[in-house]
């Protein structure tokens, strides 16, 4: 069994760098800037810290929630800092960092377009990888405490009895500050799927 | 009413954890209850304070676990009653409240999964068949939640993302 999980963790890691540069393509041509998404760490399952990346269990976070369908389904969330948010909005608009202090219904407006990108970068990454058609749903906008969400996604995946398998990507802008977390998160009945996509 | 000068500790109660205390300086709390759902539990004479963090309904006659020993609603709330009353409190005398079972992903997946429904349904079920009556409740909605339990006044505060702590 262990073979098989390695295996698993291996599809996923790719799947990860896959999504991750296609993101990157896909908001380098909606700034019109070069845009590389870096992913230092792609972790399998769901560690007690995993939102310290974003500022601890109660830091307030803005992102977006998008549902997968098709072959595989699950979860897909994307979240950044409050503050990193909305230097994200200021960058897809053009606008000086800075320019934006709240979640005004513009800024809500282009987190949604930004979950959207990535999101299904990742969605579309992992349709390729196990050649199965998936689509993801339009994005919810979330902006809440980051434990409240992670929590919710996990409560989700272990209701239906099976232990977790999120992959967590910690984006890092050029400096190396943490700017936001992705959680790819397949429900578990699926993971057979993409074991034997894996194989 | 003497004044408290002794500092105030905030003892973390994490997912599937259970914590009591009789320590006046301690606070306990439940941080982010996203569908989680908050059960705090005090005795006000013997100032047995006592509060759980559940993550999920059912446990389905799965035994608890010592990393998680309050994972599910049922066995959670077992643990708490347990707990609070070999601390010394009666069980007729515990004031209950409960924070949480929100859906904060959306109005689409809460239909899908009703987790943090089907979360505040087990809880109310389990407080039914221990004979527990709800003093007070701030549960559903959208937005996630912070409960604390105060052991020194037996005050439970609840706060979102957007507001100040309000007393529940």
């Amino acid at each position: 069994m262990i073979g098989t999980q390695d295996r698993l963790t291996e599809t996923l890691s790719r799947v990860a760098r896959d999504g991750a540069m296609r993101a990157g393509r896909g908001l380098s041509g909606l700034v019109g800037q070069e845009i590389t998404i870096h992913i230092p760490d792609v972790r399998i399952g769901t560690r007690d810290d995993a939102c310290s990346a974003v500022g601890g269990d109660e830091s307030i976070v803005l992102g977006a929630y998008l549902g997968m369908s098709g072959g595989i389904s699950g979860h897909v969330m994307l979240l950044f800092p409050e503050r990193r948010a909305l230097d994200c909005v200021d960058l897809m608009c053009g606008q000086a960092p800075g320019t934006t202090t709240e979640a005004d219904e513009l800024a809500e407006s282009a987190i949604g377009e930004l979950g959207n990108i990535v999101g299904s970068a990742f969605v579309n990454a992992l349709a390729d990888s196990a050649n199965l058609p998936l689509h993801p749903s339009p994005p919810t906008i979330v902006h809440d405490m980051a434990i409240a969400l992670v929590q919710t996604v996990y409560a989700e995946i272990l209701s239906q009895g099976s232990d977790v398998v999120m992959i967590d990507t910690v984006f890092e802008d050029g400096s190396g500050n943490t700017a936001g977390l992705l959680i790819l998160a397949p429900d578990p009945q699926c993971l057979s799927v993409l074991q034997e996509a894996a194989a | 009413m003497t004044a408290v000068a002794t500092e105030v500790r905030r003892v973390s109660v994490g997912i599937g954890q259970l914590a009591v205390t009789k320590d006046p300086a301690e606070v306990l709390v439940a941080y982010g209850l996203g569908s989680c759902v908050g059960i705090s539990a005090f005795d006000p004479a013997t100032k047995v304070a006592g509060l759980v963090h559940i993550l999920l309904p059912s446990s389905d006659g799965k035994q608890p676990t010592a990393t998680e020993p309050a994972r599910f609603a049922d066995t959670g709330i077992d643990a708490l009653v347990r707990r609070v009353t070999e601390a010394g409190a009666l069980k007729s005398r515990l004031i209950v409240k409960l924070a949480g079972g929100a859906s904060v992903l959306g109005a689409a997946n809460a239909e899908k999964f009703k987790i943090g429904e089907r979360n505040a349904e087990a809880v109310r079920e389990r407080l039914r068949h221990h004979g527990l009556r709800i003093a007070k409740e701030d549960l559903g909605g959208t937005r996630g939640r912070t409960l604390e339990l105060h052991q020194a006044t037996g005050r439970t505060y609840v706060r979102t993302a957007s507001a100040t702590p309000i007393e529940l």
